[in-house]
């Protein structure tokens, strides 16, 4: 026995929510050709179907990429502070999907390690994660690889498993899920469905022990050749988490903010000395490379990668990670003659 | 008068050192009156007067913003003020296409000798802004959150 | 005809390495044939079968002759379409590159994209101007610059409040990830302005206030310099529409200076220099 619900109850479902002042998110095409998770305005905006994985990712409702932390007032020589709470706004997402939804359960642990983050864990508490399962996949998935797939249940408050006629199996895991969906399903003996998911496309234990054992690998050098060092990939990722923390404002004063950053930046690692311990793309790749697949693992058990292919969707020379991580086995091959 | 409630506009001057600053100074010695509105911020030349300056003064809360200069022939520093007419000409282009209010942004030439011209663009610039009203387009763009 | 220009492409790269003209060629390459194609460095003679060319052969190359971990590999071969050829004549204008010690591989384009992008519609360099041999043959017409501008004039006919709320809505989107910096060949330089916070000039926030401020300085620095290749509108992950802003500049330098980026190696620069005669109407 499922639990069923049509997509016109799944949209009176949302507007009932915008209704109640809820901030209510979701995939949504912000250009004719472009599908992003943003807020909506009505439930109209909402897109079920026919992409594979918005342009960007969720983390931005949880860790938004400006957000000011500290009000601060200079009064001659006197400097008055002021906290800035976090929004206590109730947020709902509807349509994430299972990769972007398992990051989340990932970014708890170093938002919570030295420090408790308020503004990350008061929006994580108020905000309920509906995912949707995939029918399909493209060419740059691969949350097979690190642990995941298509019905992946991790991070997701509940699930939208499509049932071909328009429709959703609506399955609840957490007391937030069965809160949202209380009273709203119908039962039924149809089942939802989601993709098998691609092939395995590389071996994360493998990754790990050549990261480990050949840290001054010279195939970084020419895989990163073509990286042309924005943040593209780190901002839309639903892992990368790096801030910077800047004061803005003039002579009376101003907010202490913290932004997203990118470690693939030039002057990310730039010392006050002027020294620069990661001065090219090589060492910066390598970087971004060993924190996701072997220091934060090493740290809180976990890859920092769901395997959702945006970094390599966003970059504009179709670098990302599957393919620096597929480059790098490559270049361990024998008889390879590789460059970037 | 004016029917704005009494609205003061902010009006802020960038002006070049030797010509309009001292043309400026001219009214003032000559007692010419001309409204308190403006915030005169003086550089050495318009060829320094950086665009994002103008961008900066809409920042922070101007009405109107003008720019001036020495007359074409007449700068201190021989061209300084070919290169920002040059730069204006562009900059303006920019600024319509964005949107912004072209009856905001004004550009000057000005000379030391002309306390009067100095006189008589402050106190237009002012009532044209007071009729124009604040300019809250910019400000509600600088508030809204990302 | 695209698959002979891939073919005589490898030919002349292969030659180029084997007979040590060169170190390095600056070409694109394609993983699966249905995949994007991207930027590829090849210095083995047997890698050359790597090169492709198609039309999905977007990136502008040029943006790698200015960059360090790509200069230490040597002297360059380097595959151009016209639009980025172009960009090659502003750097050497710009004294960025020293034009004699790069080999220019011409290759004629019909345009790139499916559906074609915008540019391809007002293209006149069909074959690049400044290549030392271009393979293939494209007919060249004139520029069609009107069907260009037509973009700009539709916009500019709405009021100005209608185009601030447009560009409010597009850098919303705006996250500040720079790939619209990093992928123009006219970016260049070593410190970035927005990257300055002794002081700071412009607001690193990815705030309207913020990204306003960064989108009208970069377009503006590029005024009289960007020669429309629109990689930045391409790369852009929030679909943000800079073609507009850096056409309306690409108009003004035209419009009032008969200047169009990257056509003429001995013209004077639009913003570095000037004339006693320049022309204005709104100077009180």
């Amino acid at each position: 026995m499922s639990q069923t619900l049509s997509h016109e109850d799944l949209l009176k479902l949302v507007d009932g929510c915008l209704g109640q002042g809820k901030v209510v998110a979701g995939p949504t095409l912000v250009k004719p050709d472009l599908c992003a998770y943003a807020a909506l305005r009505a439930s109209d905006q909402l897109v079920l179907k026919d992409f594979i994985h918005p342009a960007n990712s969720i983390k931005g409702f949880f860790f938004p990429r400006h957000e000011p932390i500290c009000v601060y007032r200079l009064n001659g020589n006197d400097v008055e502070l002021e906290d800035v709470d976090p929004p206590k706004t109730e947020q709902i997402i509807i349509g994430v999907r299972p990769c972007d939804a398992a990051a989340l359960p990932i970014l708890d642990h170093v938002f919570n390690w030295d420090y408790a983050d308020k503004f990350y864990n008061e929006r994580r508490e108020n905000t309920t994660v509906v995912t949707l399962a995939c029918t399909d996949y493209d060419d740059n998935c691969f949350c097979t690889s690190v642990g995941l797939g298509p019905a992946a249940e991790k991070g997701s408050d509940a699930m939208l498993l499509p049932l071909g006629d328009g429709g959703y199996e609506v399955r609840c895991f957490t007391d937030k899920g069965k809160a949202l969906f209380e009273g709203k399903t119908t039962p039924s003996d149809k089942t939802g469905s989601a993709s098998e998911g691609p092939a395995r496309k590389i071996d994360v234990k493998w990754i790990e022990e050549a990261l480990e054992d050949d840290y001054e690998n010279p195939a970084w050098k020419t895989i990163s050749l073509r990286c042309l060092g924005c943040g593209a990939c780190a901002y839309n990722c639903p892992t990368c988490h790096c801030f910077d923390i800047v004061d803005e404002g003039d002579a009376a004063g101003g907010l202490r903010v913290k932004n997203w950053d990118s470690c693939q930046f030039g002057q990310f690692t730039v010392h006050a000395s002027g020294h620069n311990p990661r001065a090219n793309q090589g060492q910066r790749q390598r970087q971004r490379i060993q924190h996701k697949f072997r220091i934060y693992p090493e740290k809180f058990n976990e890859i920092l990668c769901t395997g959702c292919g945006a970094c390599t969707r966003n970059c504009p020379v179709a670098l990302g990670v599957l393919n620096t991580l597929e480059a790098l086995r490559a270049a361990a091959a024998p008889d390879t003659s590789e460059v970037g | 008068m004016s029917e704005t409630n009494g609205f003061e506009p902010k009006i802020v001057a960038y002006v070049c050192n030797w010509c309009t600053y001292l043309g400026a100074d001219l009214a003032g010695t000559n007692r010419l009156e001309y409204p308190p509105n403006v915030r005169i911020i003086r550089l050495p030349c318009t060829g320094r007067i950086d665009f994002n300056l103008v961008i900066k003064a809409f920042e922070m809360g101007a009405d109107a913003v003008l720019v001036s200069g020495c007359h074409p022939g007449d700068c201190h520093y021989t061209a300084g003020n070919y290169h920002a007419r040059r730069r204006w000409i562009l900059f303006r282009e920019l600024l319509d296409t964005l949107g912004i209010d072209m009856n905001r942004i004004h550009f000057a030439w000005i000379s030391a000798a002309e306390g009067k011209k100095f006189q008589e663009t402050i106190t237009e610039i002012t009532e044209k802004t007071r009729a124009l009203g604040p300019y809250e387009a910019y400000r509600q763009l600088c508030e809204a959150s990302s | 005809m695209t698959s002979d220009i891939q073919e005589q492409l490898r030919q002349t790269c292969r030659r180029l390495l084997e007979e040590e003209k060169v170190d390095v060629v600056i070409g694109y390459g394609q993983s699966t044939a249905d995949g994007p194609a991207y930027p590829v460095f090849i210095t083995a003679p047997q890698d050359v079968d790597r090169l492709v060319w198609n039309d999905r052969c977007f990136n502008n190359l040029t943006a790698y002759l200015t960059r360090d971990e790509v200069k230490s590999l040597g002297k360059p071969a380097i595959v151009v379409k016209g639009c980025d050829d172009r960009a090659l004549v502003v750097l050497e204008q710009e004294s960025q590159i020293n034009r004699d010690e790069i080999v220019v591989i011409g290759v004629a384009c019909e345009g790139v994209g499916e559906p074609r992008a915008a540019k391809c519609a007002a293209c006149d360099v069909h074959m690049p101007r400044t290549a030392d041999e271009t393979l293939g043959e494209v007919p060249n017409g004139p520029a069609d610059l009107e069907a260009a501008y037509a973009e700009l004039d539709a916009f500019m006919a709405q009021s100005p409040e209608e185009r601030m709320a447009y560009w409010r809505g597009e850098f919303e989107r705006c996250v500040k990830c720079y790939a619209c910096r990093e992928v123009c060949p006219m970016c260049y330089c070593n410190r970035c302005i927005v990257d300055k916070n002794r002081p700071t000039v412009i607001d690193t926030s990815a705030h309207v206030k913020g990204n306003l401020a960064w989108h009208v300085t970069r377009a503006f620095h590029q005024a009289g310099r960007c020669v429309g290749c629109d990689e930045c509108t391409r790369v852009c992950p929030a679909g943000i529409n800079l073609r507009l802003l850096n056409l309306s500049l690409a108009r003004a330098a035209d419009k009032h200076f008969d200047y169009r980026a990257g056509m003429d190696k001995e013209a004077a620069p639009v913003i570095g220099a000037y004339r006693e005669e320049d022309k204005e109407d709104f100077i009180l």
